[in-house]
């Protein structure tokens, strides 16, 4: 449960963190700023996978302490996953 | 094998070679270490497996580097097993100049063997499940550590569509791809990528060798695989293995591909694992049904790349097998294994064998036998220094630790270069 202790407790999680994550769990380097700037571009186009989506979410999991809900997994872009998990994350908090 | 005479008959050819070995990656290190009987068999260094029995193997050194040749996005959902399967076809691809052709995706297929899956990265994962709790195993677990991982990689990072398989089926399965392979292009895909790969020196994976009473605990690596002597004390393991490209060779051909050999021949039986004696039959039998596809008598035969195992039994099992198949041709026929100075990569062990069984009838060259010295057989090992003679079929046979027997004859082409 250590890398929960590093990271903000509550997000919102950002494109920066997203485009991180896209690069350490699935190997794909990806520019956040582009990512944030366009809203239709989808996870498929990026070369994300279903499991590579799928182990973003546990990784976030793990890091805020908080389990989040598995319309997450189903989101077709970046802009869709973080808006759902944002306010999964800030639904926990409050 | 179908083995229909007609003059219709497709046949497979190998053009391209890609091989990750102990001894060097790609066709043209591997052949010169291979060619001068390098011996780099050492010490296991692998984390992890300090405390294990066993001391020697042939490990794939740093100086692999898998980000060169295939992109991050597969190598952060594969195994090192399947590293080197993508590694090693990126280099068989390459030196074949064969792509997916976007408007015959189903043109090519892809067909590996594996027998130790992929140990580390599993290993890794249930590291995770039992240390921190199922959440913090990431889902290509899912994927990474099956048999089948090499195959669907390489077809999806090639847009290969055409026909796909996996052979699990013992060390012999580096031989039996080349079956494979052929058949589907007999059935009328234009090519294979084809081969095998292994790497089984995770601490898990050694583990599970520690079984094997074949396994050599030796801890010299110039006397730890010593096969054909009176110093037989087993075989030691490595990682690493081949992948080819195989064509259809008219196919081949009409591109203007070097043909670097005809895969002329192949079979295979099963003596289970009641005794190495048993393999006899087995290995003799399928040493002579893949001359017959071949159409090859004995004395056609210039080299024999042995299973040379290493254990006095089965040593003895290959030499009658190959006196049974080949009858007086046994005693002349140059035979090598220069595995033993690189390891047994399972699987790979046997694609190795046949990279090198290719190489040497390009070169026209028969490789030592590293290590070895005072062969105790009636039979022509090929020991100390290379030797020049020409090749131009070589019969390379395989027997795997759970009862497998293969042969397949590899011919050089006579057609091509006029």
């Amino acid at each position: 449960m250590n890398d929960a202790a590093n990271a903000p407790v509550h997000g919102p999680v950002t494109f920066d963190e997203l485009a991180a994550l896209m690069k350490g769990r699935a190997g794909l380097s990806v520019d956040s700023s582009e990512m944030a700037s366009s809203p239709a571009t989808t996870f498929e186009e990026l070369n994300l996978d279903s499991l590579g989506l799928l182990g973003i979410v546990a990784e976030l999991e793990n890091r805020y302490g908080h389990k989040i809900g598995e319309e997450a997994e189903t989101c077709k872009t970046p802009h869709e996953f973080l808006a759902n998990v944002n306010s999964q994350l800030s639904a926990a908090k409050a | 094998m179908s083995g229909s005479g007609s003059s219709g008959r497709r046949r497979a050819v190998v053009t391209g070679i890609g091989v990750v070995a102990p001894n060097g990656v790609g066709t043209e290190a591997f052949w010169k270490a291979v060619q001068q009987g390098t011996s780099v068999l050492g010490p296991v260094t692998r984390e992890g497996c300090e405390r294990l029995p066993l001391r020697i193997a042939g490990q794939v050194e740093d100086g692999f580097d898998p980000a060169g040749l295939v992109e991050d996005r597969f190598l952060v959902q594969t195994d090192r097993f399947t590293h080197f399967a993508m590694a090693a076809a990126e280099l068989a691809l390459a030196e074949a100049h064969v792509a997916a052709d976007p408007d015959s995706p189903f043109a090519i297929g892809v067909v590996t063997a594996a027998g130790s899956g992929g140990g580390e990265f599993g290993q890794r994962e249930l590291q995770q499940l039992w240390g921190k709790g199922p959440q913090f195993v990431g889902p290509y677990q899912s994927i990474a550590w099956f048999y089948a991982a090499s195959t669907g990689q390489i077809s999806i990072r090639g847009g290969f569509q055409g026909p796909c398989g996996v052979l699990a089926n013992d060390e012999t399965g580096g031989l039996d791809v080349f079956a494979h392979a052929s058949r589907t292009i007999r059935r009328g895909t234009d090519a294979m990528v084809a081969g095998a790969t292994e790497a089984p020196l995770a601490p898990y994976s050694v583990v599970c060798q520690l079984g094997y009473r074949e396994l050599s605990l030796a801890d010299d690596p110039r006397r730890a695989y010593l096969p054909f002597t009176g110093d037989a004390c087993g075989y030691s393991p490595a990682e690493g293995g081949a992948m080819f490209v195989i064509e259809e060779e008219s196919t081949a051909r009409r591109r203007g591909a070097r043909v670097r050999a005809v895969v002329a021949g192949h079979a295979s039986t099963f003596t289970g694992t009641d005794g190495w004696r048993n393999s006899r039959e087995g290995l003799a039998r399928a040493a002579r049904d893949a001359l017959a596809e071949a159409r090859c008598a004995p004395e056609d035969v210039d080299v024999v790349f042995a299973d040379a195992l290493g254990v006095p039994e089965a040593d003895q099992a290959e030499v009658l097998a190959i006196a049974d198949a080949l009858g007086p041709r046994a005693a002349t026929v140059p035979v090598t294994a220069p595995k033993t100075g690189f390891g047994r990569a399972y699987s790979g062990a046997s694609a190795l064998d046949a990279a090198a069984a290719v190489l040497a009838l390009e070169h026209g060259v028969v490789p030592a036998t590293p290590n070895v010295t005072e062969v105790r057989h009636d039979l022509d090992v090929v020991t100390g220094e290379a030797r020049t003679v020409p090749l131009r079929t070589a019969l390379v046979l395989s027997r795997g630790l759970m009862g497998c027997n293969a042969a397949l004859v590899l011919r050089r082409d006579d057609d091509g270069g006029r």
